[in-house]
């Protein structure tokens, strides 16, 4: 029987192992990839998977369909600890800062998720190829090696500025981009 | 407090935010702007998960079978605990989860930990009642899978089968009428029964056998060899 991403979700939340094993057997190989490339281990790789679908579980339900995918929720989660645990900061856990939002207010629905879920790695590889090097090396800086807009700034010997320009300009054009690859109609607010 | 940052300064610390490069001195106002505008809220939205798309432009790179019989084995254990702890628990946590996880490591848990389950019957609390057994066989090998009351995890105990080098593991399958068969458990060696010893987490329902088979260490993604074990999933 195939479950929707929110039968998954409705799922975890009743606290059945049935939901995290659906949401592994959907993502675990996506989180994978993530992982060993932010760690380049196999080993770590493996523990930040399995802790962070452990902490998925235990915490349950603090995803909010309304604030997008659940692939881009649980890759928010797996990036982090693999971060967290390539800078060796084994204390901090950030797994609910970018993801509850408890003080925000009940979100709309984010027409962008739906466009996101019918890409193909093709295409964003082609949108991201199409960007400029510079702008490329700074977003991969940062998420693939968790540098901060200073760090980058510093390894690229560029001004605070130039970082901040080149992360948004980058994603503005990956939006763009990829909003004309797919049917979905697509409006940006 | 006054806001004093604009739609677009946000938007770039947004952007910034998504790939997980905001300086922490600038969260502050970044979030404080957010909690009064809507709009770039959904922007926040829109970076994260375009952010989240970078990966997708990696080559997959599965996982081995282990990390997902780790996770859930832990997963199906905590579903099922209770504040007695009780035996099946035990054996479950005494099993290292982690990847390092040893056959020496595994010979030693397992044999304590199953002495404790078949000689120690004095001890009612240790063995829960088993409500289903059921019987399986290959060419030198014969066991019963035992599935406990109350839902927890079912326990595989074979005899007969071979020993394996140290690149090779019994890995333990449950079959549904059609589809692929699900990997589940690896059998691990247990000398104080002269036997081998697996648990089955989760629930047996919609599958109609059972089967084991060697596979290289770390498991299969799929079987890749004849079964050394089956045996159906209706009760003997």
């Amino acid at each position: 029987m195939h479950l929707s991403d929110d039968d998954i979700v409705r799922s975890i939340s009743a606290r059945s192992p049935e939901g995290i094993e659906a949401l592994y057997d959907r993502y675990g190989g996506l989180a994978h990839t993530v992982a060993l490339r932010i760690l380049s281990d196999r080993g770590a790789a493996e523990d930040v998977v399995q802790e962070s679908f452990l902490a998925v579980w235990r915490r349950g339900s603090t995803f909010q369909s309304g604030r997008g995918s659940l692939r881009s929720w649980i890759c928010t989660i797996v990036r982090n600890r693999a971060i967290d645990r390539l800078r060796g900061d084994r204390h901090r856990t950030r797994l609910d800062t970018p993801i509850e939002g408890e003080s925000l207010e009940p979100a709309v629905s984010d027409p962008w998720a739906a466009v996101a879920l019918e890409l193909s790695g093709e295409e964003v590889r082609k949108a991201l190829s199409e960007l400029p090097a510079e702008q490329r090396q700074t977003i991969e800086l940062a998420y693939y090696g968790g540098y901060s807009q200073s760090e980058i700034a510093t390894a690229m010997e560029v001004p605070l500025g130039t970082v901040k320009g080149r992360v948004r300009i980058a994603l503005d054009k990956l939006r763009a981009s990829l909003a004309d690859r797919v049917e979905t109609p697509w409006q940006t607010q | 407090m006054a806001d004093a940052m604009s739609h677009d300064e946000v938007a770039d610390l947004l952007a910034l935010e998504a790939v997980g490069a905001l300086e922490p001195s600038e969260r502050d106002g970044m979030e404080r702007h957010l909690s009064t505008c809507a709009a770039c809220r959904h922007t926040a939205d829109e970076y994260a998960e375009l952010a989240s798309l970078l990966p997708a432009a990696l080559e997959l790179v599965p996982p081995p079978a282990r990390l997902r019989r780790n996770l859930m084995a832990e997963v199906y254990a905590e579903a099922t605990a209770s504040p007695t702890v009780p035996w099946w628990r035990r054996l479950i946590d005494a099993i290292p989860a982690s990847r390092t996880f040893t056959v020496v490591g595994a010979v030693a848990v397992i044999a304590a930990i199953a002495f404790g389950i078949w000689g120690a019957t004095s001890r009612t609390n240790l063995q829960p009642p088993v409500t289903v057994s059921y019987t399986v066989s290959g060419t030198t090998a014969t066991g019963t899978l035992d599935v406990p009351a109350g839902g927890t995890p079912a326990v595989l105990m074979v005899n007969g089968l071979q020993p394996l080098p140290s690149t090779k593991t019994y890995e333990v399958w449950l079959i549904p009428p059609q589809g692929s068969p699900k990997g589940v458990a690896f059998l691990s060696p247990s000398p104080a029964v002269g036997g081998w010893v697996a648990v089955v987490p989760g629930s047996l329902a919609g599958y109609k056998s059972l089967a084991a088979t060697v596979e290289p260490a770390g498991g299969s993604p799929t079987p890749s060899n004849t079964e050394v074990l089956s045996g159906q999933l209706t009760a003997s």
